[in-house]
């Protein structure tokens, strides 16, 4: 009996970091997939939105600031409004550089939001981070408590997806669609390109911003390991090319799909014996380096391709078709 | 695709059985769980006490195991990072069904696995690395020990060390992570507060192929001897060897990280030669210390002498003895044994003791562990009282004077 209910918890907080993921990889299908802007600086805005909700939600104490005590329902709308302000004034200043340029600023932008939060001590807690944050219902008793926390996680995924959903079909959608597919008959027609662009950048980073919140409510601690930029900026990438670039639906399941890989390999590979048992966690990134080679060599589209339900209507004209994935691929 | 699904059902069916007939096929050993930062920044140090945990285990099974049973150490891979540490936690609580859990290892991994799956969970850890402060007042519900002081009694130590030798005018560099900030923190408050002075301060980046600007600056400040908060085969040994080539510093006052073979093999040990005075957690000396380097030595288990190998030896150890105290997996009660097996009174048992201590605790009698790595008398908080001892190297050896204890 005791195994099930182990079963029951893993698939619990399984579900719980799914769910989380899905969000990050819906704001950066919002970016990529359905804007066409390369961000490589995920963990950044993660980040920001981690630290916000821990500093608004803890209690006074020496180590860092704080001592507002905001509930969670204030403090993670604020935490999204932090992300969004940080990534609207980066957007300002290189929204216009091009797709690798982009990823290089980003990059970059990532890397000094992560520094600062690291050696910042005074605000932060610096090294140590942010320990004893609340998590909601963790005082309900036994499995209650994470399955609680994990129906919060999916009502805001589920809340993400359809808004995300809602974006990509509404008139919003095809401008910033047809910006990615093609920057100057957008302009032709008269539409603010920066202006698309930059509401497409901020809004995929509110999302990752709510993202960070999660996961420092979830883990009750937020500190600079949390924010590594493999576990969020590639991982996340790989989740969205493997489920598929500019389909939201795409985006959950790819989040799914690798989340579940990375965690369920180790119930294998922790089974070998002797020196493998050393060598086996290294195997795990390299799984997840073949299933992106795989991805992107014979099913660029991802698992579930974006539907293309703008130029579905329209009659095909008999030239030469460009296969429209050819162009979206990363540069990696 | 379509013709792949049920290829694609039949090997996640064919998987999810091979996980559940092999787990429960292997219930009927003792299952401890280790996390472990195999991969990521770590992953260098905690490979050699992933392997002295095992090497403990590895005893315990040759000399009858626990509770009579084998015993099976689970590796789970924690990265150094908060979301593969609790995804880790979690495989290793709820899915393996560990009676308990010796690790973690970097502390931005133990604090939120301790915190957010073991403590609700009930089962114990016992960390050999994390040296975090933050750990000390955690909300871990009573479920994470360490064997390892927190970084704010070395820090101490060494304050009173360096003031004690007449040494009052200092530089200070430290690694930027929680073990170096720790230290540094500690030091400069009881450097400061006993009359010294620190003449240049700075943190520097780890695994960077150059520090002499950073060194060039804190020599600017005028001190002859340089405090050093580093691990000793990565910016320590960079660090060392950059000052002693352009003959920055005279001293070096360093902390337990650079007590490694690494620095003697890297620098020479001529070179070390009445330079470098450095603290540690009362290690290698006593009875105790002496067995184990007897046991391990000269074997190929681990690179003995590394890092909080001692540590994580005895947190296996501990972890076990507790078990076998407990009578039974059951969470709960190895939870309460842990103090009784490591805590005076009791007869004092060591590495290579397993047996005995079996018969001890078989005879109802009370032991106390008192392992390679020092006593390991648990406080309220599970953390250890810091217990130092002063180490420099002499006609190319490295020499430990006799443990200091320190009062809170």
């Amino acid at each position: 009996m005791e195994i099930f209910v182990g079963y029951g918890n893993y698939t619990i907080a399984l579900a719980t970091m799914i769910g989380i993921y899905s969000i990050m990889a819906l704001g950066l299908n919002i970016q990529w997939g359905l804007t066409g802007l390369f961000n490589l600086g995920i963990a950044g805005f993660f980040a920001v939105g981690a630290y916000a909700s821990a500093i608004l939600t803890t209690s006074e104490t020496p180590k860092h600031i704080g001592g507002f005590d905001l509930p969670v329902v204030l403090a993670w709308p604020l935490a999204m409004i932090a992300a969004a302000f940080i990534a609207w004034a980066v957007a300002r200043i290189c929204i216009r550089l091009r797709a690798d340029y982009l990823a290089i600023a980003t990059i970059g932008i990532g890397e000094i939001l992560r520094l600062i939060f690291k050696n910042e001590q005074w605000a932060t807690g610096g090294t140590r981070g942010i320990s004893n944050i609340s998590r909601p219902f963790e005082q309900l008793p036994g499995i209650w408590a994470p399955l609680a926390f994990l129906g919060v996680v999916l009502i805001l995924a589920m809340v993400a997806y359809w808004l995300a959903e809602r974006g990509r079909t509404s008139p919003w959608g095809r401008v910033v669609q047809a910006i990615r597919d093609n920057e100057p008959a957008a302009r032709a027609a008269g539409k603010n390109v920066e202006t698309f662009r930059i509401q497409g950048f901020v809004i995929g980073s509110a999302f990752m911003g709510l993202a960070g919140a999660l996961t420092a409510h979830y883990f009750k601690f937020v500190g600079p390991e949390a924010t590594d930029p493999l576990q969020v900026t590639f991982l996340v990438w790989v989740m969205l090319i493997v489920g598929g670039n500019g389909s939201n639906r795409g985006a959950m399941l790819g989040a799914a799909v690798i989340w579940t890989m990375w965690s369920a390999s180790e119930l294998f590979s922790s089974r070998l014996s002797g020196d493998w048992a050393h060598r086996a966690p290294f195997v795990r990134l390299f799984l997840v380096g073949l299933i992106l080679q795989i991805m992107l060599q014979y099913f660029p589209d991802g698992l579930m391709p974006r539907q293309r339900q703008i130029t579905a209507r329209l009659p095909r004209k008999p030239t030469i078709d460009q296969p429209q994935s050819s162009h979206i691929l990363p540069p990696f | 695709m379509q013709k792949s699904y049920p290829k694609l059902v039949t090997s996640t069916a064919l998987c999810l059985w091979l996980v559940v007939s092999q787990s429960s096929a292997a219930r009927a050993d003792i299952r401890i769980g280790s996390l472990s930062a195999l991969t990521g920044p770590a992953a260098d140090l905690v490979k050699q006490v992933f392997a002295a945990e095992q090497a403990a285990i590895d005893e315990i099974n040759s000399a009858g195991g626990i509770l009579g049973q084998q015993a099976t150490l689970i590796s789970a891979d924690t990265a150094c990072n908060a979301q593969v540490g609790v995804d880790a936690a979690n495989k290793l609580v709820n899915v393996e069904q560990v009676a308990a859990i010796v690790g973690g290892t970097c502390s931005g991994e133990t604090i939120p696995a301790a915190s957010n799956v073991a403590g609700p969970a009930g089962v114990l850890m016992v960390s050999p690395v994390s040296t975090s402060p933050e750990i000390t007042k955690l909300d871990d519900k009573g479920v994470l020990f360490r064997v390892v002081p927190s970084d704010n009694f070395q820090g101490i130590y060494m304050a009173r060390m360096l003031l004690s030798k007449g040494i009052t005018k200092v530089a200070l560099t430290y690694v930027n992570n929680d073990y170096g900030v720790g230290l540094a923190e500690a030091f400069r408050t009881a450097y400061l507060a006993g009359g010294g002075t620190i003449a240049g301060d700075s943190v520097h980046e780890d695994k960077k192929e150059s520090y002499r600007a950073e060194l060039a600056t804190l020599a600017g400040g005028g001190a002859q001897t340089l405090v050093l908060f580093a691990i000793g085969d990565s910016s320590g040994l960079t660090i060392m060897r950059q000052s002693l080539e352009s003959g920055l510093f005279e001293k070096f006052a360093v902390a337990d990280g650079m007590k490694v073979s690494a620095l003697l093999d890297g620098i020479g040990a001529e070179n070390l030669e009445g330079r470098i005075i450095g603290s540690v957690p009362t290690a290698a000396v006593g009875p105790q210390s002496d067995r184990f380097k007897e046991l391990y030595g000269h074997t190929d288990k681990f690179t003995f002498g590394y890092t909080f190998t001692a540590q994580g030896y005895d947190a296996a150890m501990i972890t076990a003895l507790a078990i076998e105290k407990a009578g039974s997996t059951d969470r709960r009660a190895i939870l309460n044994a842990v103090r009784d097996v490591a805590n005076a009174p009791g007869e004092v048992v060591g590495p290579g003791d397993w047996a005995k201590a079996v018969q001890l605790i078989k005879a109802g009698k009370d032991i106390n562990y008192s392992g390679a790595a020092g006593d390991h008398e648990f406080d309220e908080n599970g953390d250890i009282e810091g217990v130092f001892a002063e180490w420099t190297v002499k006609s190319g050896e490295v020499v430990v004077s006799p443990a200091v204890a320190l009062g809170r």
